[in-house]
């Protein structure tokens, strides 16, 4: 502090403070990094070391890969067909309670997943608010795929539409509106213009949507049971292997990584060319 | 935390020299860590509680889930006391791999029965009412002893019910919860028309939404609970005195009033 009356020692003591905290910030990264990687490490020296890879093929595996890619594909179809304008209106328009229901739209991201399990139990259960209902019609959800789906649209819905909206607000009005001008209707100006200028914020959600509907766990085990092939995901795959045979555990958990991993390479790669 | 515990235990002790006055040396204060299967939960509260009356100063810690799952966790090392298993096979298995101090005591029993919804929405009024086709049916995870039990009564069951019985009974699961009383919640929310769980779950507070179905007796298990303190105990003169609680007369009663049935 003394060091501010000198001009020179200041700027020298600036300096200094400057690599300090350079050396700091990367230090920081590298620890981050480290934390990040070593439980990573762990996992593929584990498999290794113990064979664990075997178990990657057992039927409990296959099965539960399987059913979360499924699940997860229709959640994501769902979320992209109902996400997008959705999130949309919600960038564009300012009616009445659009703020109420923009934290509404983000309740699930605050929400422990198994608060959310209960809650849908609660809904949509055989005795359920509304599963009364569609019980009377010979619906019920509780213990099928369709109630895993549900509990990851409920989870990840958030995810995509917040990005989503953020993405379509950046987007000029004025480009959109010359589009207008020049002639092109409602669907095309949002198909030809405002997609592809949005491309990016829609696909960045979108990935962290998917691996939010992935992970799902806690909501799933609790509203939709733990069932092989059926509702037994690759999380609650794992969660039931724990119990048993650790390897099979370990197995399952290079599976999804790797599954997550190539998923999330392969998007990148396909929309490297459109979103630049 | 690991300071404050310690610093805990440390004060507990300090003040327990204090106050006994050296009268018979015992140490004073502590937690003990106690690992019992899930379906002791109700009776274990209740005698964590007087354990603690009795023990001025003592802070018992439970935590209740499978004894697959306790076993796994004692295998790999979670710190604890005392393994109150429900069934001897985990006990055998934690015995053999020499993570049990002293020989394991078999200290209750209990019997399997079926609950079902208050509504009984799948119409299960006896037993073999659970092979129907679309009853949905809870079981316990693979492994679990509840589970276990069940697959042992369904395999007896066979030679009274004819041989499709048993896979008619287990193509009606639904879904594998991870303990037992999981499995009873699903009936309780109403989403299960059945499950097998034991005596000692049907608890007076699920009482007004579950009916009990009955087993009958020469079909039925007796599930054997084995306790015993851990090698790596902590607190080992703790964890003696809860086996002590457990298996004195004070301690069936409680186990009797939570519908276990007396060791031998």
């Amino acid at each position: 502090v003394k060091g501010r009356d000198k001009v020179g020692s200041s700027t020298r003591l600036a300096r200094g403070s400057d690599t300090l905290a350079s050396g700091l910030a990367v230090a920081s990264l590298a620890l981050l990094a480290g934390f990040v990687s070593l439980p990573l490490l762990s996992l593929g020296i584990w498999t290794v070391d113990k064979g664990a890879w075997r178990a990657m093929a057992s039927p409990v595996a296959v099965d539960a890969l399987l059913l979360s890619v499924r699940t997860t594909a229709i959640t994501m179809a769902i979320l992209l067909l109902v996400g997008t304008p959705a999130a949309y209106v919600l960038a564009r328009t300012d009616f009445r309670g659009s703020r109420v229901i923009n934290t509404l739209i983000d309740i699930p991201v605050v929400l422990p997943p198994s608060a959310a399990g209960i809650a849908l139990l609660l809904a949509f259960g055989r005795l359920g608010l509304v599963g009364q209902y569609l019980n009377v019609f010979g619906i019920t959800l509780s213990f099928t795929t369709a109630a895993v789906v549900i509990a990851e649209v409920f989870v990840a819905a958030p995810f995509y539409v917040r990005q989503a909206a953020t993405g379509f607000g950046a987007v000029d009005r004025t480009v959109e509106e010359a589009a207008m001008v020049d002639g092109a209707g409602h669907w095309r100006r949002f198909f030809r213009v405002t997609v592809p200028l949005a491309l990016p914020a829609l696909v960045a959600g979108a990935l962290t949507a998917w691996a939010r509907a992935l992970g799902e766990f806690g909501a799933t085990i609790i509203f939709a049971g733990s069932f092989r092939g059926v509702t037994q995901t690759i999380p609650l795959a794992i969660f039931a292997e724990f119990q048993r045979d650790l390897d099979a555990a370990v197995a399952l958990s290079v599976l999804v990584l790797g599954f997550a991993f190539v998923v999330i390479l392969a998007v990148r790669y396909v929309t490297a060319g459109s979103t630049g | 935390l690991a300071a404050l515990i310690v610093s805990g235990v440390t004060l507990g002790g300090v003040a327990g020299c204090g106050g006994v006055s050296g009268g018979e040396g015992k140490q004073q204060g502590g937690t003990l860590t106690v690992l019992a299967a899930s379906s002791l939960i109700d009776a274990f509260g209740e005698l964590a509680n007087r354990f603690e009356e009795q023990n001025p100063g003592v802070k018992v810690r439970q935590s209740f889930e499978s004894s697959s799952t306790l076993l796994a966790q004692i295998q790999q090392g979670a710190p604890a006391d005392v393994f109150a298993s429900a069934a001897e096979e985990e006990m055998k298995t934690a015995v053999e791999e020499g993570l049990v101090n002293g020989e394991p005591e078999v200290f209750v029993m209990n019997r399997e029965i079926i609950m079902v919804p208050k509504e009984n929405p799948a119409n299960i009024n006896q037993f073999r009412d659970v092979a129907k086709p679309d009853v949905k049916l809870v079981l316990a995870g693979k492994d679990v002893p509840a589970a276990d039990y069940a697959l042992e009564i369904l395999g007896k069951a066979k030679g009274e019910y004819g041989a499709d019985f048993e896979k008619d009974v287990l193509s009606n699961v639904v879904s594998r919860e991870s303990d037992v009383r999981a499995s009873v919640n699903r009936v309780v929310v109403g989403d299960a028309d059945a499950t097998f769980g034991y005596a000692s779950d049907y608890t007076p507070d699920i009482r007004d939404r579950v009916k009990v179905v009955p087993i009958p007796p020469d079909l039925n298990i007796v599930a054997t609970y084995p306790i015993a303190a851990l090698e790596d105990a902590k607190s080992p003169e703790l964890a003696k005195k809860w086996v002590e609680l457990v298996t004195s007369e004070e301690g069936q009663r409680v186990l009797h009033k939570w519908n276990f049935e007396p060791a031998a």
